[in-house]
């Protein structure tokens, strides 16, 4: 059962999401629901084995936005980190980013339980 | 304008978000649905078509950049292109500053960061840029004229005011452009020609005056104002107008004029001028100077002080006696009412000064009613304390012949006096019969049956036709005072005093002869056979009490 404290345990900024969905509890647990079942989670880990450094880019970037407006800042940070990593193309290893994503996004994951 | 009314049919506005993120748009749509009707758009495409359908209502568009299909840029870019779309504001979401900027040139009204600030902050920025859009739409809607599409006074006032904020060194002039006898134009060609040429007006001074040259408008039904680098071509550019759009037109100039004066100031200074010629049929502009400002403010003065003056009794009846030169001796034989203004601070004012005026906005008419009134007084007492009885004229102005209870006006007066309308002579001026000689000659012949004696006055000076003279009501010829001055100045050609006299005879009236300086010219229009005599030669008009004592003597 997601609640706000356990949200903040868990590292989100909720005072800041919270005013952002107008005070509505409520609202800020479905879209976070939502989040977790964003497909570009998923675009960009294939992107990243496939190389394609713009489809990754653009679902990073796509990410970023959505995960900062929830201030769901442990999935936000490496996330962002990434995203000014693939907008100059860097060719890097990616592979702690993504396993510190799914590892965060996991963690949410099971807040909803 | 047109838009803002149909958003509000429903009462609230229309935003559309345009983001692929489900969870941006619904964050956004739950700040905004309170006080807008919000549309969503999860792509590019998608956007345009909702846009394209909802263009005449939607208030905001509020933009992600990268999104499937079409990209927020490109969108932005479709949008600008088309008139339809590119009043339509557009805020940008973004998370990176390299497209903010890009987006600005692009022409987005604004841009809102992610993740997002505070919803009061994203609600004051839609509804700034909301407002600016919608202001500009009025801008727009009424800073031009319709017809002509130069732009409307208020507007044209403020964009002067730039003008001189960026050039504060330049020469410039205020310049009025008045169509000529407008009124009749509508008379002759009817409301949709004259509207053509209107067009063709503005058209013709904005390809001599260009955006950097000057600022135009119009303003009232045909005047033009025109504020630009100091020229002087203008009667070129009259020519240019009348040839081109076969109207007359007259410019009224204030060169390089003073810019300590406000702008308002300045284009009245320029209306001044046009105005001073718009009866004039030969001159088409005129330059604005100092002794016009004097003229007109004078004149101001007077006709804000005139319903005190006469409430005060400034206004004095004058008496200038008339001499019959028929017998051996001349003899005292009636007088001419002239008014004359003691002002309390300016003194006496010359009748000309105040009687044109008077005439232009027919408060002529208060005025001559009183003269009358005074003079029909002074008669009855002079008949009733001395017992002479001397008929005394009084001028009637052309406007008052068209008044229906003229003939009453002068019943009234002379019974509540009790003289009769044998004391009392009218002189109407000759140009008066011309205008509309019907209704003047019948209501001449009204006052006639009455028993008032008619005086027709100025004669000569009016382009009566022969014809019309012998079928008028009159009892007396007066000669115009140019007439005089005429045969005597120069050539001593008094032929046109003896035709004058013939056509007196033949009707059988009397020739009176105004304006008579000298013993030359009386003897010379005795002998021609003018039968009374007013001037100079044997009295100047006189206050009542001295002309009392001619009466006694």
């Amino acid at each position: 059962m997601l609640t706000i404290d356990s949200l903040k345990a868990f590292g989100a900024d909720t005072d800041d999401a919270l005013a952002r969905c107008m005070g509505n509890e409520a609202f800020y647990f479905k879209l976070i629901g939502k989040v977790l079942d964003d497909k570009n989670f998923e675009v960009l880990e294939q992107a990243i084995h496939a190389k394609d450094l713009d489809k990754a880019f653009e679902a990073a970037h796509a990410l970023k936005g959505v995960l900062g407006n929830l201030s769901l800042t442990p999935v936000y940070d490496p996330v962002n980190e990434m995203t000014e990593l693939l907008r100059s193309r860097n060719d890097v290893d990616y592979t702690t980013y993504l396993k510190a994503i799914a590892d965060k996004k996991a963690e949410l994951t099971k807040l909803l339980e | 304008m047109k838009r803002s009314t149909e958003v509000f049919l429903d009462g609230k506005r229309h935003i559309l978000i345009a983001d692929d993120e489900f969870v941006n748009r619904e964050m956004l749509e739950n700040i905004l649905c309170d006080k807008y009707d919000v549309l969503k758009a999860e792509d590019g495409l998608i956007a345009y078509d909702l846009i394209r359908k909802n263009r005449k209502t939607l208030s905001l568009i509020l933009l992600d950049l990268m999104m499937p299909n079409l990209s927020g840029l490109e969108l932005l870019d479709r949008l600008k292109e088309d008139p339809d779309t590119k009043n339509i504001p557009v805020i940008v979401l973004t998370s990176d500053q390299a497209s903010e900027v890009e987006s600005l040139r692009k022409g987005a009204a604004d841009f809102i960061p992610k993740p997002y600030p505070q919803p009061d902050v994203i609600k004051a920025r839609i509804s700034r840029s909301i407002e600016l859009a919608e202001d500009r739409q009025t801008i727009s809607a009424t800073e031009r004229d319709d017809l002509t599409g130069l732009y409307t006074c208020e507007y044209f006032y403020r964009y002067v005011e730039q003008f001189d904020k960026y050039h504060p060194s330049t020469e410039m002039d205020a310049v009025c452009f008045d169509v000529n006898h407008f009124h009749i134009l509508n008379e002759r060609f009817g409301t949709a020609k004259v509207a053509e040429i209107l067009q063709s007006i503005a058209d013709c001074l904005a390809s001599v005056f260009s955006s950097s040259d000057g600022v135009l408008c119009k303003m009232g039904e045909d005047t033009f104002l025109c504020y630009c680098h100091h020229r002087d071509d203008y009667p070129k550019i009259l020519e240019k107008i009348s040839s081109g759009c076969g109207i007359k037109m007259r410019a009224g100039i204030y060169a390089s004029c003073d810019k300590n004066l406000d702008i308002q100031s300045r284009f009245v200074r320029a209306k001044i001028a046009a105005d001073k010629i718009s009866n004039a049929y030969s001159v088409f502009t005129s330059t604005f100077d100092e002794t016009l400002l004097k003229e007109e403010l004078f004149a101001e003065q007077l006709l804000e002080e005139f319903p005190k003056a006469l409430e005060e009794k400034q206004f004095q009846v004058f008496f200038q006696p008339k001499y019959d030169i028929r017998g051996d001796k001349p003899v005292l034989s009636s007088a001419e009412a002239l008014v004359r203004w003691f002002h309390p601070i300016l003194g006496m004012i010359s009748p000309d000064k105040f009687i044109p005026l008077f005439e232009g906005n027919g408060l002529i008419a208060q005025l001559d009613e009183y003269v009358w009134r005074r003079t029909a007084e002074r008669i009855a007492d002079w008949k009733e304390r001395l017992g002479i009885s001397v008929p005394v004229s009084v001028n009637l102005s052309r406007a008052e012949m068209y008044d229906s209870a003229l003939v009453d006006t002068f019943e009234k007066i002379t019974g509540d006096t009790g003289i009769t309308p044998k004391d009392i002579y009218l002189e109407i001026t000759e140009s008066a019969y011309v205008s509309d000689s019907n209704q003047i000659v019948n209501r001449v012949s009204q006052l006639r049956d009455h028993g008032f004696f008619i005086e027709m006055d100025d004669f000569g000076s009016g382009y009566s036709s022969l014809n019309m003279i012998s079928e008028l009501p009159i009892d007396a010829l007066k000669l115009d005072m140019l007439f005089i001055r005429n045969a005597f100045d120069k050539q001593n050609d008094t032929r046109m005093i003896s035709i004058v006299i013939d056509i007196a005879e033949y009707l059988g009236v009397p020739v009176i002869a105004e304006g008579v300086e000298t013993e030359g010219q009386y003897l010379a229009l005795k002998k021609l056979g003018c039968a009374i005599i007013q001037g100079y030669y044997f009295s100047k008009p006189l206050p009542a009490d001295e002309f009392e004592k001619l009466l006694r003597s």
